[in-house]
């Protein structure tokens, strides 16, 4: 089992390095000490499972647990001093946790666990992100690349969202980001901020300036950007109902 | 700061006497005009008279002590003192009296064409005294009493705002102090260091207790020396800096006359906390965090400066703050003061307050 750690304090990453470390069937594949680096980490490293520490500057790991997609998250445990609030929403939806300071027993429990979990069905972490996802807000922020690295932007700015095979084209004014994520569970992060207007695309609800009507009842989307995009009949109805027309 | 419900019962009270004054005045006049109706050398007005010049010059004497009730107001607790503050006044009382009332007296009878006739001036003159004396500690005596009471009413609920904010800061102190947080992140450091480096862990668990001692000793009294808190700070700082290896430099300019200063317990601490929530916890990149005290005039300034971080709006109103705000308020009033102010690229905390020698300095 290919394993991440995440955690800004030193002595605490070193701590489960030694630990893992006796384990023969565990491999560790990095260690980030920021929560943007650790969402870059997960990308490009791909590993089964991630201990993510809660509190960190920058992105907190909850924060980055909110923008991993479901289908391909690796298996988290989510590791916390204190956190009552959090803590709660673990425990309610049995998702994994390390509370610090933690033994090594405990940490045994937590890497059987994680080994039965591997392996099995896929979105294995659905849960966990969808708790991250309601504990953080990630409806206003989304995680982008940006040349090499991540960023986060405003889910505001963005104008569209365009499926293209495996990944999805963020429009804003300034750029067009491409994701590797699926506009399905992009839709579920973002909330009802936007609205599918046919199979491969959605829209800004705020940056829709009018619907022209075509001949046999299709309609087009006018964003104020001067995008023009097409609305399949499929939606139609929810997005006049949303548009109040 | 005087309360709204105290000030209300402070204007009740001088409506009970304007009241008591009025009704007391209208007496005055229906007994005279009774004592004279069967004469038949008095006139009905004549009495009348009297009374209502007398009342006229009273009530001015009445509303010039109401308007400077402040001047005695600060004596209410010696009532000897009290009372002679006033009664210092009397012959000047009684000479404007005797003018003014006989002047009036004397003034309405020469409009109607007529003569006042009253005893020899030598004879008023002992006789009024006498009489305003008695009248005068009559009211006073009323006056005395009504102003104490309000006075007793303010003072009962000045105490009981400052014991629910003490109650309330106390209870707010504790769980300052711990901080659930910055407990169980310093157990964790000891636990991962235990791995690698057995003593340094032990120095720290050591530290961390005599941290704990020192917070609940503090938590125990309310005024402490500016070395002893400083002392706190350090601990703490002890145990951030072994967390965050490398993340933070501490700078200590303590001025050596400032130490023996005076200072409320636990009052930096959340301090130096917020520096590091919000300045070292929020960013890799190394941070400088100087603290420094001095005293400037009677004054004992304290700031902590954090070299890297933003004021934002929950800043400003943390629970720690704010406790910290309502606490200087509540032991100097406005004479001291904390303010939060964006300085380039970091926050300073700066705290002043009167300087004074901490007496158990222990």
């Amino acid at each position: 089992m290919r394993i991440l750690i995440v955690d800004d304090e030193a002595p605490a990453r070193d701590k489960v390095r030694r630990w893992l470390a006796a384990q023969a069937d565990i491999s560790l594949v990095g260690e980030c000490a920021d929560g943007l680096e650790a969402a870059a980490s997960i990308a490009s490293l791909q590993p089964d499972a991630v201990f993510l520490d809660i509190q960190m500057p920058g992105m907190s790991g909850l924060e980055v647990a909110a923008q991993l997609e479901p289908a391909h998250a690796p298996l988290l445990v989510f590791v916390t001093a204190y956190d009552e609030h959090a803590i709660k929403a673990f425990d309610l939806n049995a998702i994994d946790y390390l509370l610090k300071p933690f033994d090594k027993e405990r940490l045994n429990k937590t890497l059987e666990r994680l080994r039965e979990r591997c392996g099995g069905a896929s979105a294995k972490s659905a849960s966990a992100i969808r708790v991250a996802r309601a504990q953080t807000g990630s409806s206003e922020r989304l995680l982008v690349p940006q040349g090499e690295t991540l960023q986060i932007i405003d889910a505001s700015s963005i104008h569209w969202l365009e499926a293209d095979d495996n990944y999805v084209h963020v429009h804003t004014a300034q750029a067009r980001y491409m994701l590797r994520r699926t506009l399905s569970d992009l839709l579920i992060q973002l909330g009802s901020r936007f609205m599918r207007i046919h199979k491969s695309a959605a829209v800004n609800i705020a940056e829709v300036k009018l619907l022209a009507p075509l001949f046999k009842g299709d309609h087009e989307v006018h964003l104020r950007s001067g995008a023009v995009l097409r609305l399949s009949r499929r939606y139609k109805d929810e997005l006049f109902a949303q548009m109040g027309t | 700061m005087q309360s709204v419900v105290a000030r209300q019962a402070g204007t009740k009270q001088e409506g009970a006497l304007f009241a008591m004054w009025a009704l007391f005045w209208l007496l005055m006049i229906a007994v005279a005009v009774e004592d004279n109706r069967g004469d038949p050398g008095v006139r009905w007005w004549e009495p009348v008279l009297w009374e209502v010049s007398s009342c006229t010059v009273a009530t001015f004497w009445l509303l010039l002590e109401r308007r400077n009730a402040s001047l005695w107001n600060e004596h209410l607790a010696q009532p000897w003192r009290w009372f002679a503050k006033h009664l210092v006044w009397m012959p000047v009382i009684v000479v404007t009296f005797i003018i003014a009332v006989y002047g009036i007296r004397h003034g309405v009878y020469a409009l109607s064409g007529e003569i006042y006739e009253h005893e020899s001036w030598p004879y008023l003159f002992f006789y009024e005294s006498i009489k305003l004396t008695l009248f005068a500690g009559l009211w006073l005596g009323i006056i005395f009493g009504l102003a104490s009471f309000t006075r007793w009413q303010q003072e009962r609920e000045h105490l009981l705002t400052l014991q629910k904010h003490l109650a309330e800061s106390q209870l707010a102190q504790l769980k300052a102090q711990l901080q659930p947080h910055f407990l169980f992140n310093a157990l964790n450091t000891i636990s991962s260091l235990m791995q690698v480096d057995v003593e340094r862990a032990d120095r720290l668990l050591t530290r961390l207790a005599d941290l704990l001692r020192s917070s609940l000793q503090a938590s125990a009294r309310d005024m402490t020396s500016l070395g002893e808190e400083l002392k706190l700070l350090e601990m703490y700082a002890q145990i951030m800096q072994e967390r965050f290896t490398g993340r933070v430099t501490l700078v200590w300019n303590i001025a050596d006359d400032a130490l023996d200063a005076e200072i409320p317990a636990m009052l930096l601490q959340p301090l130096l906390e917020n520096a590091f929530k919000h300045g070292v916890e929020r960013r890799l990149d190394p941070v400088t965090i100087r603290v420094a005290a001095e005293k400037q005039g009677d004054e004992l300034c304290v700031t902590v400066h954090n070299s890297d971080s933003l004021l934002t709006t929950t800043t400003s109103t943390g629970i720690g703050l704010r406790n910290c705000r309502d606490r200087l308020e509540l032991i100097y009033g406005a004479r001291a003061g904390l303010q939060l102010l964006q300085d380039g690229h970091g926050v300073i905390a700066r705290l002043t307050l009167p300087c004074r020698k901490a007496t158990c300095a222990s």
